[in-house]
């Protein structure tokens, strides 16, 4: 599918963070309500302001927006620093504010580090990878793709690197925060043929977007 | 795995074109060659490898993990050819140093790179290019940029934008102000990806004026038509150097008299990957393409590398990426449709005449390999894909048009 010339396509994450985007967009002035309504559409046309929203799961966002299918996107700054592709970071939404971070079980607080080598269990191997290579720790990633926590729980890694809100999930699970490896959220982000080729459409969302952050 | 199923396989990357792909492709190397020749180009041919010292600068702009090296018989290091640029600098620096000035030279064909960034995940890559020697005047600058207008609007593209920047302004500007050195290599690092929201978090906490940070965060605004560099000069400090905005300026008023104003943008955040540049550079972008279908600018200290002092302003067109694109917007180049000719058991010395004085007029021409029935013949033609049959005999010619695909 190849976005029409004079058309906006933009990208949004399906789940946690679609109602916070979707507000943001009506704030900034674009009529959202048809999409809150209607969840199993995939496509939104706005005729009037020549404006396509596209519905996608959050890890598939950064392709769409990469291969020119969509000009824009929404995507967490957790998925753009695991799969970094070559878009754009045009702005920061301020949306679904979290933080990426090592966790591991209460108990063993310290005592992690000094084996040979430390299992690893997350979502973000390519990220989690770099983190732990970068201060020269030798680690083994384990990919699961969800219920990280469960993890060190079952002795099968020693630490996790996940997306950490409130807390709530490591505490009931014994978990504790070791270390923080980023501040997370949501970012617009563009690939650089849509960038330029509309460049104007794409100053003024920035802009209108940027009033209402 | 047996052995005939890894004879069939080809390495991740690479890939095989058929027809009518290839043909296609084929014509648009060829048609764009003839675009160069026309604005005076000649073109060169270099080897596809070299000694890996050519390449040194291309090493020491971030292009080492993404080379094909390898040792020749005695050990010495050979590189796929990862870049035309400087092979062509090589061949002037050698071959025309003291020749007559400028030189316009053209070149096409495949370069080779372990996939990733602005590439895509292909690892043989096909590019056009030229490069002009020489010469450091804007006219320079801008035929540069009005021949890769002239080329996406040939090749068919109504709609794309060449981004035009300087590598000296953000220098310049950045300059202005009190930084650590690898502060502003940072900065001119978020440039080139465009990340805007790093840019923000680091330049809030660097300590400068608010007047200075709020100059640097203008800057991704710098983006339109020439009115961009009014706005540009007003964020640099009095008496600074303008040099850069003035060359702009130039090149623009060249390039309105080539008519091409109307795909340009100016872009004055623009950094390129390359870091050899030194003046003007440029990419052009298409629609629904995420990648740049071409890029350049100017690189007057690299023909130093090899000895010679010379002033030079290219760009590269990425064939893969054109292809793309006008596969998409079904623009491709038309390949012409064949011809058949066939014949029965007394016709083929007046088949193979016909088919002889067709193909000398340009025609594309197949003709059968034995005698056949007309019936036969008519089948086979279609099979083949042909728009006419021509079935001879031996004082006698049959013409039928032929519904393509049917039968």
């Amino acid at each position: 599918m190849l976005a029409a010339n004079d058309w906006l396509t933009i990208a949004l994450a399906k789940g946690r963070i679609l109602p916070s985007s979707l507000s943001l967009f009506t704030a900034a002035g674009i009529d959202c309500s048809s999409i809150a309504s209607d969840t199993r559409k995939l496509i939104f046309r706005l005729e009037a302001e020549k404006l396509q929203f596209i519905l996608a799961k959050p890890t598939d966002i950064p392709t769409y927006v990469e291969y020119g299918a969509a000009d824009l996107g929404v995507v967490g700054k957790d998925i753009l620093l695991e799969q970094e592709k070559e878009l754009y970071e045009l702005l920061d939404l301020k949306l679904g504010a979290c933080r990426l971070s090592v966790a591991q079980k209460a108990e063993k607080t310290g005592a992690t580090w000094g084996s040979s080598v430390t299992y690893v269990a997350t979502k973000y191997p390519n990220l989690a990878k770099r983190h732990f290579l970068k201060k020269g720790r030798q680690v083994e990633i384990i990919k699961l793709h969800g219920s990280i926590e469960l993890a060190p729980l079952l002795n099968l890694a020693d630490v996790i690197v996940d997306l950490v809100s409130t807390g709530k999930t490591l505490r009931e699970n014994n978990l504790v925060e070791a270390e923080v490896i980023a501040q997370i959220t949501a970012r617009l982000v563009a690939n650089p043929g849509s960038y330029q080729v509309k460049a104007e459409r794409v100053m003024a969302l920035v802009q209108q977007l940027e009033k209402v952050l | 795995m047996t052995e005939v199923l890894k004879r069939r396989q080809i390495p991740e990357g690479v890939r095989d074109l058929l027809p009518d792909l290839a043909g296609q492709k084929r014509k648009l190397e060829e048609f764009i060659q003839q675009v160069f020749s026309r604005w005076g180009y000649r073109e060169v041919s270099t080897p596809a490898f070299e000694y890996s010292e050519i390449f040194a600068a291309d090493l020491k702009a971030g292009l080492e993990n993404s080379i094909y090296r390898f040792p020749d018989e005695q050990g010495r290091m050979l590189v796929l050819r990862p870049d035309f640029t400087l092979p062509i600098a090589r061949v002037v620096a050698v071959h025309f140093a003291e020749g007559p000035l400028p030189l316009r030279l053209c070149y096409g064909g495949e370069i080779f790179r372990y996939a990733g960034g602005l590439q895509g995940k292909q690892r043989a890559l096909t590019q056009a290019g030229v490069e002009l020697m020489g010469d450091a005047t804007p006219g320079s600058d801008a035929e540069v940029v009005a021949l890769a207008a002239a080329v996406l609007q040939e090749a068919g593209l109504d709609e794309f934008t060449l981004c035009l920047g300087h590598v000296g302004f953000l220098d310049l500007l950045l300059a202005a102000y009190d930084l650590l050195p690898q502060d502003v290599e940072k900065i001119k690092l978020l440039f080139n990806k465009k990340d805007f929201v790093t840019l923000k978090e680091m330049v809030t906490k660097l300590k400068i004026s608010e007047q200075a940070k709020e100059s640097i965060m203008q800057i991704p605004l710098l983006r339109g038509g020439v009115e961009v560099l009014t706005k540009a000069r007003a964020l640099l400090p009095a008496g600074a150097n303008v040099q850069p905005l003035e060359l702009l300026q130039e090149i623009w008023s060249v390039l309105e008299d080539y008519k091409v104003t109307q795909f340009v943008t100016l872009d004055l955040g623009m950094v390129r990957m390359m870091n050899y540049y030194t003046g003007m550079v440029f990419e052009g972008y298409t629609n629904g393409l995420g990648y740049p279908l071409c890029g350049g600018g100017r690189y007057d200290q690299l023909l130093t590398n090899f000895g010679c002092e010379l002033s030079a302003v290219g760009f590269a067109v990425s064939l893969d990426h054109l292809l793309t694109v006008l596969t998409r917007q079904k623009k491709l180049p038309e390949l012409l449709e064949p011809l058949f000719v066939a014949f029965d058991e007394s016709g083929r010395e007046n088949a193979i005449a016909t088919a002889q004085t067709l193909r000398r007029q340009g025609a594309v021409v197949i003709v059968d390999l034995k005698a056949a029935t007309y019936e036969e013949a008519f089948q086979a033609g279609c099979r083949l894909g042909a728009t006419r049959l021509l079935y001879c005999t031996d004082n006698d010619i049959f013409d039928a048009d032929l519904d393509r695909g049917q039968v």
